[in-house]
This record gives C-alpha cells, sequence and structure tokens, in this order.
C-alpha cells in the first residue's frame, strides 16, 4: 500500500480529491466525472499509437548513433544534429540536461547546447503527432515553423553571453552519474520512472534495481 | 481526421519495422507496453485532477484570465501558468483544447505550450547544477520572451 501511494502520487491525490469533492459537493463530482471521461476516452484513442511510434524511435534511433554523428559540432551541421538529438530524444526537458551536460564535456559549444535542450522541449516527433491531433495541423505547424528558426537565434544569443567559464565543471553526484551511464539513457519510462536519471537516483537510493530496466534486461536474454 | 493519420503513421512505422527486422520490432512493442503503462497511470492521475479543477473553477475565469479583451495579457498569464506548471506535454495538448473551449485566447495557448516545456521554474535548481546560475537565468529568461514572440506571431498568422 504504502510502495502504492509512494509509486504513484498523482493518483492517489486525486482519488482523495474527488473523495473529498464527493462529500462537499455531488453536483461538482458528477462534472468532473464526466469530463473525466471524456478525457480518458480521447486519450484512449492517441495513447497507442504514439507508444508505438516513440519506442520504434527508440529501437531505431538509439542516442548513441546521434551522439557519435555530432562529431561536427561548428557551422550548420552541428546546428542540424543539435536539433535532431532534441527531436529523436524521449523525456521532459530536465531529462535532456545530462546528456546535453555530457556533449558539452565533450566539446559541444555553449550555442549548441542550447540549441539542443531547447529542441528537446519544443520539437519533438510524438510530441508533434499529439498536438496535431488536438489543436489542428495548422496550429501545430505554424507553431513549430516560428519556434525552430527562434531556437537558432537562442543558440546565438547564449554563446555570446555565457562563457565556459561560467558554466560549472563539478560532478553532481559521482555514484549517481556512474548509474546512470550505465544505463541505456532512453528515457522510455518503463520502468516506471520519469527518466533514466530518476532511475538511478532510485538505484543508488536502493528503491530500484538495475534489473527493473527493460531495455537492459531485454538486452540479457538476447545474450 | 488527424487521429486516422496518426494511427496510419504508427501503423506504416510499424509494418516498415517488421519487414526491416522482426526481432527489433519485438523489442519496440515491449517497451511500448512499459511505456504505455507507466503513462496510462500518470494520465489518469493528472486527467483526473484537471477535470475537476475544471469542474470547479468557472469557465468565466479561464475565459477572463487566458481570453480577455486585451490579448497581450492573456499571452502573458499563458506563458505564466506555462512557466510555473510542470506536466507531462502529452497531457497539456488535451488540457488546451479544453480551455480553448472555455475559452482561453489561441495565442495565449500557445505561449503557455512554449513555456511550459521549454521554460522551468520548478526545474531551475537542476538546470543550474548542471549549467550554473548564469546560463540557467538567461535561458529561461530568452526562451520566456521567445514564447511569447512566437505566440504573438501566431495570432497574426492564425
Amino acid at each position: 500500500m504504502m510502495t502504492f501511494i509512494k509509486k504513484h502520487k498523482l493518483i492517489t491525490i486525486a482519488m482523495l480529491a474527488y473523495l473529498i469533492t464527493l462529500i462537499v459537493s455531488p453536483e461538482i463530482f458528477i462534472n468532473a466525472i464526466k469530463q473525466n471521461s471524456a478525457f480518458l476516452l480521447e486519450m484512449l484513442e492517441i495513447l497507442p499509437p504514439i507508444m508505438v511510434i516513440s519506442s520504434l524511435i527508440s529501437v531505431w534511433v538509439p542516442n548513441d548513433v546521434i551522439i557519435k554523428g555530432f562529431g561536427n559540432t561548428s557551422g550548420i551541421k552541428g546546428k542540424l544534429f543539435s536539433i535532431l538529438i532534441g527531436a529523436f530524444s524521449a523525456g521532459p526537458i530536465y531529462a535532456g540536461f545530462p546528456v546535453a551536460k555530457t556533449l558539452y564535456d565533450k566539446g559541444a559549444s555553449v550555442g549548441n547546447v542550447v540549441i539542443i535542450l531547447s529542441a528537446w522541449a519544443v520539437v519533438k516527433v510524438p510530441m508533434y503527432l499529439v498536438e496535431t491531433s488536438f489543436l489542428g495541423a495548422a496550429f501545430a505547424n505554424t507553431r513549430y515553423l516560428l519556434t525552430i528558426p527562434l531556437i537558432i537565434v537562442l543558440g546565438y544569443l547564449m554563446q555570446r553571453i555565457v562563457k565556459r567559464k561560467d558554466i560549472p565543471v563539478s560532478e553532481l553526484d559521482n555514484e549517481i552519474t556512474e548509474i546512470y551511464e550505465n544505463l541505456p539513457q532512453r528515457n522510455c519510462g518503463a520502468c516506471g520512472y520519469t527518466d533514466c536519471h530518476d532511475f538511478a537516483k532510485a538505484i543508488k537510493e536502493g528503491e530500484a534495481k538495475m534489473d527493473e530496466c527493460k531495455i537492459l534486461s531485454r538486452s540479457k536474454e538476447i545474450v | 481526421m488527424t487521429t486516422i493519420i496518426l494511427i496510419a503513421v504508427a501503423a506504416g512505422f510499424f509494418l516498415w519495422s517488421l519487414i526491416k527486422s522482426r526481432k527489433k520490432t519485438k523489442e519496440s512493442l515491449k517497451i511500448a507496453k512499459g511505456l504505455f503503462i507507466s503513462t496510462a497511470i500518470q494520465i489518469v492521475g493528472v486527467l483526473a485532477l484537471v477535470s475537476l479543477f475544471l469542474a470547479i473553477i468557472p469557465p468565466e475565469l479561464i475565459k477572463k484570465v487566458m481570453g480577455g479583451a486585451n490579448e497581450a495579457v492573456s499571452v502573458l498569464w499563458g506563458s505564466l501558468i506555462g512557466t510555473v506548471t510542470i506536466i507531462p506535454a502529452f497531457i497539456a495538448f488535451p488540457l488546451s483544447k479544453q480551455l480553448m473551449e472555455a475559452g482561453a485566447a489561441l495565442t495565449a495557448i500557445a505561449a503557455f505550450l512554449t513555456t511550459l516545456t521549454m521554460v522551468g521554474f520548478a526545474t531551475f535548481p537542476i538546470e543550474k547544477e548542471y549549467f550554473g546560475t548564469k546560463f540557467t537565468i538567461y535561458r529561461n529568461l530568452f526562451s520566456f520572451f521567445a514564447a511569447i514572440f512566437v505566440a504573438l506571431l501566431m495570432g497574426v498568422m492564425l
């Protein structure tokens, strides 16, 4: 019970909130349930194909393939690669911090790091599809077309303002970093944690075990 | 309509993968299953809370804040709300649709979506640890204004 609550904080909070609403105002409760079922039905149609596309990208475009192609960090090619790294990676922007930092340590410029992070946040293949389904193709296309050039401008501006000496060289938490480096870094979320970094932290704290990683255990089966 | 396109894209990609490599396709299905279960649990929780929130908050308030007469103010509100909230981008899209139906302006929603993913109030300390204070402040600040800029331009174009 306790582990369920800890792992599914949100749903526990939601259940409590609904319980309170039911007692305080049954009318609002019924409205919320109606609203909720409409939402859920729509999600159920969209979620499975998105998951299939996301995981196919994970399998066919592994992170290290893109990172290896990142050799050329300057010029247009570097910028294009930076956008691609962001676009084909999974997870929210904070999952991108360790990846971008690794590339920075390997010599990527400040500008390209900013482009990677911004693209990671906004330019996403599966997310684009979800956006099109809900808000329409015109909305999604315009937003992407306007944002992508702006991301490059953003990288240029940041490059001028932030120098290499402004960025700390410190290792965050050696143990977590070490665990993290042994993970596939796909941020697939199949283990139940948001991203590999969260999972690495949970392993360090003894909450999770390495073999809970679906990708790692999968490669073991093949060996 | 777009849902059909979405399913078609997934099916096409899946078939291509199946022809290319049966093993890799199997792997991807395993990941997809895990991904689906973990995301579904999360989504059910967030959607339930959002629905409750929308049932309690009157639509007029959303209309007033994110769809007022002064569009610039609505955009500012949209980007501020996006900055302070952290919800998975997945859920942000159905939520945005719902907000728009409740009267929020398109531009405010665009600003909300961009700052939601690009600007992080809650992730500020994490980013600072990796890239330092100066980098973090400037990146978030510039991204915030970029989001407003994109939103206003979208208002002109759409």
